[in-house]
Formats: C-alpha cells, sequence, structure tokens
C-alpha cells in the first residue's frame, strides 16, 4: 500500500504533530491542510487516496467538505470529531462519510479504520459472489447462509439486512442507510423495524447475544458487521 | 315561517337527537302534579317506590313530610329514609333535604317531595327544584310532587280562581324537562269528604284561609288546569317521540309568538298569556321590549320594571330581546318578519280619556301596520295602581328644578316684556315668551317647556291682554291669540325637549360606547397580565357600582389576583361561589341561583381553550338586581376579559419558551465548547502517546522529540483549562475565601510574570511600578492569579515577537493595575462581553484557543476584592488591548470601615 496518498484535514496543529509521522511510518505520503477550501482544492488537484476529516473546521463546515467531494468523488472519508452530538456524525454519515472515529482516539484505531476503508473502496467496483468471515458464509448468488457448515435460514429482508452490513464489513452502516436500502426510501425513520430485525438476525447468527461476534451496534448511528481483518 | 321543519327525509331530527344524546347520564325526573294538597300524591309517590323496592330498586327517601299520616307513615317504614340536614335560621333549627349527603348515598331512586319548597337562606340553591336538578346531574332518578298552583306561568290564574296568593313557585320548564309527569286525581268532591273525614293535614292558623280554598269550584278549575296542562305535556312527548323515531308528520305548524313588554302593571299578565299560549301551542316565545332611544329610559323605576319584566318572560322560558328605533311599530313588526313570528301579544290598558284621545298606543300602531300576523289584545282590568306610580314622578317635577326653572324663565320674560313694551312700544310680546319656553325646552326638557308655555299663557294674559291685571279676556280675537300661542308654545317647547333628550340619549350612548372602547383599548395595550386584571377590576368595579375581584386558575385551584378596591377580602361563601362558578362555568353567588347568599356574584372567564378563572363582582346595593344595560356590558366586558387574559398569557408563555430555548441554546454551546476544550488536548495526548508507542523505532529522532514537547504542552494546556474551570466554578459558587491580607500587587505582578516566562520562553513582558503605590487588602495568591490570566490572555491575542507592558500605578485610593498588548485590539461592542463566560474573540491563527474562561476569572477576583475590571482598546498607536484593574488602596478600605 506503500505511497497512498492521504489528506488530513485539522485545524489543530496537535493533532498534524502525531497523525503526520504516524501516517509515514505507515507507509502513507501525507497531504496536511487546516481548512475546509484547502481540503476541497487538496481533494480536487492532489488526487488522495483517502481523506481523514475533522468536522469543525474554522472557515466552513466540514460536512460541506464532504457534500462537495461526494460530489465528483467515491474517495473514502473518515471524520474525526471532538463533538458527541450523534446527529453531527450520522449527517456525515449520510453525505457519504465512509466511517467516523470519536476524538479522542488511539493511532492504531485510526489505522485500522484506514485500511479497512482503503479495501473497501478496492472492492467496490466487483460484487464478491461468497464472503466468509469466522464461521459465516454468505453465497450472494443463490442467498444461501450458514454457519460452521450448517444452512441457516433467513427471511427475504433479514437475508437483505446481511448482505448490506457484510458487503460493508468493517465500516460503519448508518440506521437510515440501511433502511433505505432493506425497507425502501420511504421507511427511513422506521428504526423500529430495523431494531426487530438485527435481534432476530443476531438470534440465529451469533453465539452470544451479550456479545455479539458479528453484528456491532454503534450507538445511536448504525451498525457495523466486524471486519475479518482486524 | 316553519322554521323546525320535521324530517321529511325520513331521517330522526337532529334537534331531538341531540337533546335525547344530551340526556344520556342523567337521572330521570317523574313529577306526581296534583290539583290541591290532600289528593294523596306523596302517598301515590310512596306506593310506587315500594313497588319498586320490592322489586329490587334500591330506592331511597330524600324528604317526605307525612303531615301526621298513618298510611303515609306506615309506607316509610319499609323504605330506607335518608337523614336531613340542620339548617340554623332565625333561632331555630330546620330539618332540610341533604343533597350532599343523597348523592354520596348513590340510590337508583330518590324521592323528594315537594318540589315547590322554598331552601332557608345561606343555602346552596334557593329553590328546591335546583337541588333536584343537581341530583338528576349526578346520573340519580328522582320522584317529586307538586300541586298546579305552584306553576310559575298559572300562578295569577290561580290567584284569579281561588283567591289566594300563591309566594312559591316553580318554572314551568321543570315540569316541560320532566320525563314523566303523572297526575294525582281525586274528585272534587271526594277531596272534601276527605277533607271532612280529617284525612288531610291542614295546619291550624291556615285552616280558614284553607276552607275558602276547597270549595267545590275551585277544586274543579284547579283539576281541569292539572288535567290539561298533563294533556299538554302528553302531546309534547308524543310529538318528540315521534321526531326521534322519524316517523312522517302531520307535524303542527312551529308557531312562534311574540309578547311586547313594557314598564306598566299589565305587562306580567301579558307575559303569562303569552306564556300559557306558547305551552299550548308548544311554540317558541321571545319577550321584546322596545325603547326609542336605547339608554334612554329616563325613569330609573319604569326602567327596573321593564328589566323585573322580562325577567319573568325569561322565568317562563321566553327569549327576550331589546330592541330600539326610532319608529317602534315598524321596529316590531321588522323584527317579527325576520324571527318568523306567527303571533304577536300586546296589552292594552284603558288608560283614560285624554290618552286615549291623543296618544295612539303601541298596541293600536301595530294593530293598525300588521300583515300577515296575529295580533292579541290583552285588555287590562281597571289598574289604580298605574296612576299611584305615575303621580310621584308628576309631583316631583313640580316642586323640582323643572318648575322653578320655567317659573324664573317666565318671570324674566314678563320683565323683559315689560321693558320692550315700555322702552320701544313693543306690542306683540309672544316671541319673548316663547323665547323662554324654548330656552326652558332646551335647558331642562319637555316637562320644564310644557310648565313655561302654560305659566306664559297665564303670565301673558294676566299683565299684557286688556283688560290688564285680570285673568279675564275682552276681545274674542285675542283669546283666539292666546289659544294659538299656548298651542304654539307647547308644541315648540315639546319638540325641542325631545331634540334635548334624544341628544342627551345619543351623549349617554356614546359615552358607554367610549367606555367600552377604551376598555377595550387598554387590554389590549397592555401586555403584562396585571395591567389587564387591573384595567378589568376598575371596569367592573365601575359597571357594578361597586367591588370587583379577579381570580385565576393556578392548575385546579383559584387564586386572588386582583381586587378593586384593593382591601376586599373574601369570605367562605364567596369562595364557595367562586369555586361553583370555575367549576360548573356558570354565573354564581348573588343574583343567582346558586349560592345567591354570597356577597359577590360571579362569573365565568371563558374562552375556546378552556376556563381561565373568574371574575366577582360586589353590587352597592344587594336588593336592586343588575339593569338589563349593565347586565349587557357587563358581558361583553367579561368576554373581552376573558381574551385579554389569555392573550397576555400566551405572550408570557411565549416569553418563557423563548427564554427557555435561548438558555438551553447557551448551554447546549457551553457544553460542546467545553467538550472541545477539554478534548482536544487530550487527543493530542493520546494519539502521540499511542503513535510513539506503535511506531516508537521507526520514528526518527526529531519526530519523537516533537511528539514528547507535543504531550507536554498539551498536558499543560489541559492543566490550565481545568484549574480555570474549577476557580471559575468555586467564584461562582461564592466558595473562595477571600483572605485579607496586606498584598503588595507588585509582589503579585513579579511572580505572576515569572510564571509566565515558564510557559512562554520567547515572550517579552516591561513591568513598571511607580513608586508609592499603597497596598491592598486581599488574597495575595488571588491577585497573582489575575496578573497571570491577564499576561496570559494578552500573550494568546498578541503576535509573538512583540513585547506585553505591565503597569501599576496610585490613582487617589485605588491601586490601578493595567496590562497592554499589541495584538489587533477588541471591537468596540466586544468590550464589555471579553468579560462573559466562554466568550472568545475570533481571530487566532492557528494558535490554541483559550479557554473562554480566564478574563470571566479575572472579574470574579476583582469584584471579590472591592475592585472593577475594564477593557480599553485601541490601547496605544491604535492597536493592542489594553486591560485595567483598580483595586481599592487598604487605608481607603479601612478610612471607610471606619477603623
Amino acid at each position: 500500500m506503500t505511497g497512498l496518498r492521504i489528506l488530513v484535514v485539522d485545524d489543530e496543529p496537535q493533532i498534524h504533530r502525531f497523525l503526520r509521522p504516524s501516517l509515514i511510518a505507515s507507509g502513507f505520503e501525507v497531504i496536511a491542510v487546516e481548512t475546509a477550501a484547502e481540503a476541497i482544492k487538496a481533494a480536487a488537484t492532489q488526487a488522495p487516496a483517502l481523506i481523514i476529516l475533522d468536522l469543525g473546521l474554522p472557515d466552513r463546515d466540514g460536512k460541506e467538505v464532504i457534500r462537495e467531494v461526494r460530489a465528483w468523488s467515491k474517495v473514502p472519508i473518515i471524520v474525526l470529531s471532538a463533538r458527541d452530538r450523534e446527529t453531527e456524525k450520522i449527517a456525515a454519515l449520510d453525505l457519504g462519510a465512509n466511517d467516523y472515529i470519536n476524538k479522542p482516539f488511539g493511532i492504531g484505531e485510526l489505522l485500522a479504520r484506514v485500511r479497512v476503508a482503503l479495501r473497501l473502496s478496492a472492492q467496490e467496483a466487483q460484487e464478491t459472489a461468497l464472503y466468509r468471515m469466522g464461521g459465516l458464509e454468505i453465497n450472494t448468488v443463490i442467498r444461501k447462509v450458514s454457519l460452521n457448515g450448517e444452512s441457516v435460514r433467513l427471511t427475504p429482508k433479514e437475508y437483505d439486512l446481511l448482505h448490506i452490513l457484510v458487503r460493508n464489513a468493517g465500516r460503519v452502516v448508518t440506521h437510515r442507510q440501511i433502511l433505505a436500502a432493506v425497507w425502501g426510501p420511504a421507511h427511513t425513520g422506521d428504526t423500529q423495524y430495523l431494531r426487530v430485525f438485527v435481534g432476530q438476525l443476531r438470534q440465529k447468527i451469533e453465539a452470544d447475544l451479550a456479545n455479539p461476534a458479528f453484528i456491532l451496534t454503534e450507538p445511536g448511528v448504525g451498525y457495523r458487521f466486524a471486519d475479518a481483518g482486524e | 315561517m316553519n322554521t323546525q321543519t320535521g324530517p321529511r327525509d325520513g331521517r330522526p331530527s337532529p334537534d331531538a337527537l341531540l337533546k335525547a344524546a344530551g340526556q344520556e347520564g342523567r337521572g330521570k325526573l317523574k313529577i306526581f302534579l296534583g290539583a290541591a294538597p290532600g289528593v294523596g300524591k306523596t302517598y301515590a309517590m310512596l306506593l310506587g317506590a315500594q313497588r319498586l323496592q320490592n322489586e329490587g330498586v334500591d330506592v331511597a327517601i330524600g324528604l317526605v313530610e307525612t303531615h301526621g299520616r298513618v298510611e303515609t307513615a306506615a309506607l316509610l317504614n319499609a323504605l330506607d329514609v335518608l337523614p336531613r340536614k340542620p339548617v340554623a335560621y332565625r333561632n331555630r333549627t330546620l330539618m332540610e333535604f341533604d343533597v350532599e349527603g343523597a348523592i354520596a348515598r348513590r340510590p337508583k331512586l330518590l324521592i323528594v317531595d315537594e318540589l315547590a319548597h322554598s331552601n332557608p337562606p345561606d343555602s346552596a340553591h334557593p329553590k328546591r327544584y335546583q337541588d333536584i336538578k343537581d341530583v338528576l346531574d349526578a346520573g340519580i332518578d328522582v320522584w317529586t310532587a307538586v300541586n298546579i298552583q305552584h306553576l310559575e306561568s298559572l300562578s295569577d290564574v290561580v290567584s284569579r280562581i281561588t283567591g289566594v296568593k300563591v309566594r312559591e313557585t316553580v318554572p314551568d320548564t321543570v315540569i316541560e324537562e320532566a320525563d314523566e309527569v303523572m297526575v294525582v286525581d281525586i274528585t272534587p268532591g271526594e277531596l272534601i269528604e276527605r277533607l271532612r273525614e280529617g284525612k288531610v293535614y291542614l295546619p291550624e292558623n291556615a285552616r280558614r284561609a284553607i276552607d275558602k280554598f276547597f270549595t267545590a269550584s275551585n277544586l274543579t278549575a284547579l283539576r281541569e288546569l292539572a288535567l290539561r296542562r298533563t294533556a299538554d305535556q302528553v302531546d309534547d312527548q308524543m310529538v318528540g317521540f315521534l321526531r326521534r323515531h322519524a316517523i312522517e308528520g302531520p307535524w303542527p305548524t312551529a308557531e312562534r309568538l311574540m309578547v311586547c313588554v313594557g314598564g306598566d302593571e299589565l305587562s306580567p299578565a301579558v307575559i303569562r298569556e303569552a306564556a300559557r299560549l306558547a305551552t299550548g301551542l308548544s311554540a317558541s316565545w321571545v319577550a321584546v321590549h322596545v325603547a326609542r332611544f336605547e339608554g334612554a329610559e329616563r325613569d330609573p323605576a319604569a326602567g327596573a320594571r321593564v328589566d323585573a319584566n322580562l325577567r319573568l318572560a325569561e322565568r317562563l322560558g321566553a327569549e327576550t330581546v331589546h330592541l330600539s328605533g326610532s319608529d317602534l311599530p315598524a321596529e316590531v313588526l321588522r323584527y317579527a318578519k325576520r324571527e318568523n313570528i306567527t303571533q304577536i301579544l300586546c296589552g292594552r290598558s284603558r288608560g283614560n280619556i285624554a290618552a286615549r284621545v291623543f296618544r295612539r298606543s303601541l298596541t293600536d300602531q301595530i294593530l293598525a301596520q300588521a300583515r300577515d300576523i296575529a295580533v292579541h289584545v290583552v285588555a287590562g282590568s281597571a289598574a289604580p295602581v298605574k296612576t299611584s306610580w305615575r303621580w310621584p314622578s308628576a309631583l316631583g317635577d313640580i316642586s323640582g328644578r323643572a318648575f322653578v326653572v320655567a317659573a324664573l324663565a317666565v318671570g324674566a320674560a314678563i320683565g323683559a316684556s315689560k321693558l320692550l313694551f315700555y322702552s320701544i312700544g313693543l306690542s306683540n310680546l309672544s316671541m319673548v315668551f316663547l323665547t323662554a319656553v324654548l330656552l326652558c325646552a332646551v335647558n331642562q326638557g319637555t316637562v320644564s317647556a310644557i310648565w313655561a308655555a302654560v305659566l306664559s299663557f297665564l303670565a301673558y294674559n294676566f299683565f299684557f291682554v286688556e283688560p290688564i291685571y285680570t285673568f279675564t279676556v275682552a276681545k274674542p280675537n285675542e283669546l283666539f291669540v292666546l289659544m294659538m300661542f299656548l298651542l304654539v308654545a307647547i308644541l315648540t317647547g315639546g319638540l325641542a325637549g325631545r331634540v334635548r333628550e334624544q341628544s342627551n340619549a345619543a351623549t349617554r350612548r356614546a359615552e358607554q360606547t367610549r367606555a367600552l372602547y377604551d376598555f377595550t383599548r387598554r387590554l389590549s395595550g397592555s401586555a403584562k397580565l396585571d395591567d389587564v386584571l387591573g384595567a378589568i377590576c376598575v371596569q367592573t368595579a365601575h359597571l357594578a357600582k361597586g367591588r370587583a375581584i379577579v381570580l385565576l386558575a393556578d392548575g385546579e385551584n383559584l387564586s386572588v389576583r386582583k381586587v378593586w378596591p384593593p382591601d376586599d377580602k373574601l369570605g367562605p361563601g364567596e369562595w364557595a361561589a367562586a369555586r361553583s362558578a370555575f367549576e360548573r362555568r356558570t354565573t354564581t353567588g348573588w343574583g343567582s341561583s346558586t349560592l345567591p347568599n354570597a356577597q359577590y356574584q360571579f362569573r365565568p372567564l371563558k374562552t375556546s381553550r378552556g376556563i381561565l378563572g373568574v371574575a366577582g363582582l360586589q353590587p352597592e346595593d344587594f336588593r336592586e338586581p343588575l339593569a338589563l344595560e349593565a347586565e349587557r356590558m357587563l358581558e361583553a366586558l367579561i368576554d373581552q376579559a376573558a381574551l385579554a387574559i389569555e392573550r397576555t398569557m400566551l405572550v408570557d408563555e411565549t416569553a418563557k419558551a423563548h427564554a427557555l430555548a435561548e438558555s438551553e441554546r447557551l448551554r447546549s454551546a457551553l457544553l460542546s465548547s467545553i467538550s472541545h476544550d477539554l478534548r482536544t488536548p487530550l487527543s493530542s495526548i493520546l494519539g502521540a502517546v499511542t503513535t510513539l508507542r506503535a511506531f516508537g523505532k521507526r520514528l526518527s529522532e526529531s519526530d519523537r522529540d516533537d511528539l514528547q514537547a507535543a504531550i507536554e504542552e498539551e498536558a499543560r494546556r489541559l492543566q490550565r483549562f481545568v484549574s480555570n474551570l474549577l476557580d471559575m466554578t468555586r467564584l461562582e459558587a461564592g466558595a473562595i475565601e477571600v483572605k485579607t491580607d496586606w498584598v503588595d500587587v507588585s509582589d503579585a505582578v513579579r511572580s505572576a510574570t515569572e510564571r509566565i516566562h515558564k510557559a512562554f520562553k520567547q515572550r517579552q513582558v516591561e513591568i513598571t511600578i511607580e513608586p508609592g503605590v499603597p497596598l491592598v487588602r486581599g488574597d495575595s495568591s488571588l491577585i497573582e492569579q489575575l496578573v497571570f490570566n491577564l499576561l496570559d490572555n494578552a500573550n494568546k491575542y498578541s503576535p509573538p515577537e512583540t513585547s506585553l507592558a505591565v503597569h501599576v500605578r496610585r490613582d487617589g485610593t485605588e491601586v490601578v493595575l493595567s496590562v497592554r498588548d499589541q495584538g489587533s485590539g477588541i471591537a468596540k461592542e466586544d468590550l464589555e462581553r471579553v468579560f462573559e463566560k466562554f466568550y472568545r474573540s475570533k481571530v487566532h491563527d492557528g494558535r490554541p484557543a483559550g479557554t473562554g474562561l480566564g478574563l470571566a476569572i479575572c472579574r470574579g477576583i476583582a469584584t471579590a476584592m472591592g475592585g472593577t475590571i475594564r477593557a480599553e482598546s485601541p490601547a496605544k498607536d491604535g492597536k493592542g488591548t489594553r486591560l485595567v484593574v483598580r483595586l481599592p488602596a487598604a487605608e481607603a478600605v479601612d478610612g471607610r470601615r471606619g477603623i
């Protein structure tokens, strides 16, 4: 993965101080900017492979950067935010950010998210026919799921739900995104459907319901399918 | 003309269904109606009750008088007789029907005898039928008994038949609304027989009077009345049944009656006649009073009689209407046409011959002008009462101002005429006297004008017509002129007087309108609830010519919010009335049917959103009911008042919601600011530490050093923020104890500067301390913190290469400490805001943001030591900021305290 260029957007110089050496040490090239305007310019001219974006920028709201960049690019965006307000993050994710990480964070956590995002964006081109993770195997051609070799019977909706999570494994998928994909755009507010179906799905595939191994809850934001690579 | 069309389409009439729905959940009322005492109503009622009880119905006796009759008492033995309530009245204890007890007992059927009974004063209701209404409202069935003579509309007929005056009456509506009416009937002969056998109880003292009452002819007439009344009722019920069940007519034409009401003594009889006719025809009816000009009722006694008559009509079930106009009969007929009136009732008194010849009565005019409408004329009997009330007012006029002014005016006219006659030989002097008449008319009104006309006639005759100084007239043509003069004088005087009265009436009306307009304007002009309540109280008190009070709902409770005049208190009776008005949403207290002995009358303040409270008024004279004029004004006023109160309440609520939203916004801004300030250094520290651990070996030497330096800086930044936050919290909570040491400000300045040097090594600080700076009383560590915060702030907002200046001097009794930077300064409008908590200036080029607490803490410390702090910008050469702290010098503090 050497040479991949990462754009880091944050107005706090202290953040750049540790992100730059860690990313370089991990084999990335780093472009560091402090404002939204610089970020949009750099995203357009320097073709970064990934953007790490702080939502609280001095000149404009970080969400606007996402909106502008998404207008012409599918480059993965990971949002950094000191804000603990869920709505901010959900709005960023719904605008097209690929993942988020809350401040303060350890560098390992961030690098893991960076790797997942880069891998998923590489996969985006072709749909995989067969997913294997843990003891779970999903054949998307014949829509069959098996756990430790035994077939699991899922309703069509449960299957669709599992599919969208697995396809984005390692990355958070917001309630809204799941609802729109499985139930249709008219149901993006009906999170109670989601809670019921996630519960049913977990009963069928999770060994320990108290500590789910596959479907992880991102409180208030959405769900994340555990990444096999982590 | 048919306003109550039947259900031609075969559907039940909505009105009938509504009426049925309104009665659901309400108890049923059965009335046992008798023609006279002793027919056996109570006995029949108890017999029926006993039968029902045997069938398993829960029957209770609220009140039954056996009058010592054995058979009746025997029936009572088997029934549950509820205890009565003792009520003290004029040193006696009366045993009265206990309404609350009966409702609490909740039988299926309650028996309460003597529907027409009047309760002693201080009871909840003055009449028993009102108590019974409460019981029915509670969902309990009631049986009761009444004699036909007690019916309001029949009371005068009964008096006429029997010669006995009926005092206790029951409105006809009570009977009309009863679910069942049963006539208890025996023949007159049988009743007289029973009377003779002593089976009917009669009190000794009333025996003789009653003997006259129980004659065969009386009893026959009463019996006929009772039977006819019940037949009417049965008819009504039949029609009601047909309507409810949508059975096709023929329906009786919906008749609508109108009765013309005046202040004369014939009106009550006409009203009663109308009530009987309306009942007979099952028609609705309306009582109309027509006046030439609204508010022009000059004679208050006549106005009161009109009010009393209209109230009687209301009691008998009429709707009442006031009309006004210049052409009275046309006004009446126009109203009749508009309201689809089918029959009009008017009274016609005999009057004297003069009145009949000179004045066509309203009745005559209506008769003459009415088309397609039946007019009933009720002729009055000889009424000596009539003159008895006319005379005093006429006499009053003679001795009153009207006559005096007329006499004076005529006297002056005589003088003037004499003068004119002798000076210029004017012979035709009638114009001089006519002028006197007109002056009287304009100043004093018609009565005075007519007196003046008559006096002028006499004076002219006496002083100026040959032979002079006699009342005889020599020439016939002189007599003719004199008569002409009298006629002209009376006519012009009368006309001028009427013009004056009309203009007075118009003025009064304008005043009333203006008063109401002023009131509304005052209401809409005041946004504060207190002002609105004040205006309402003053206006209500003015209308009632007494006191007023407003109580507003406070959740479920009422509390007094405004009283006028301000020193008034409510007694327990008034509180009960106020609560009752609030709960039932009707008028209670004085002048109403609920708790009429309360000193106040309470009216609910209702709007579409619900009830807000009650307004109370206390009249000047409890015997006088409110004039209808005042009543109408009051209704309008109360409506306006309720709306105005609601409006101010809504304004208050909106303001509160705004304030709440604002404080919520501030709170969330504060929270996010704190969370940002805490998290940013934590992020840097955590990120740097995890980077060092993960890549330690792979990082270059300089990167490693930089990360370690970053960790240290950020940890210090965090420490500063946390201690600032704690200082602020302690200052706000008043937990900082200000020690009163002797403090040398220059020491504090030096140690604070040293701390700044440690934190920001490159920064230059120039210190100037003028000689002779006194000590201050205070806490040395706080003063040092104050100076440090000022320097820290200056450091943050000025370029690193520029120097900071600290200056300490004496100014009178104060020590002045100032810190100046060479930054970009503070905008004028922000000079005060920089001391607010979490306020931060925007411009800082990438360097760490402040906590927004430093200067707030400075102000807290300065204030705690009795000093002040302010910001000045630009400080020097058009740039920079100077923060100036003034602390009281130690001697000055001591001097002030007199130590």
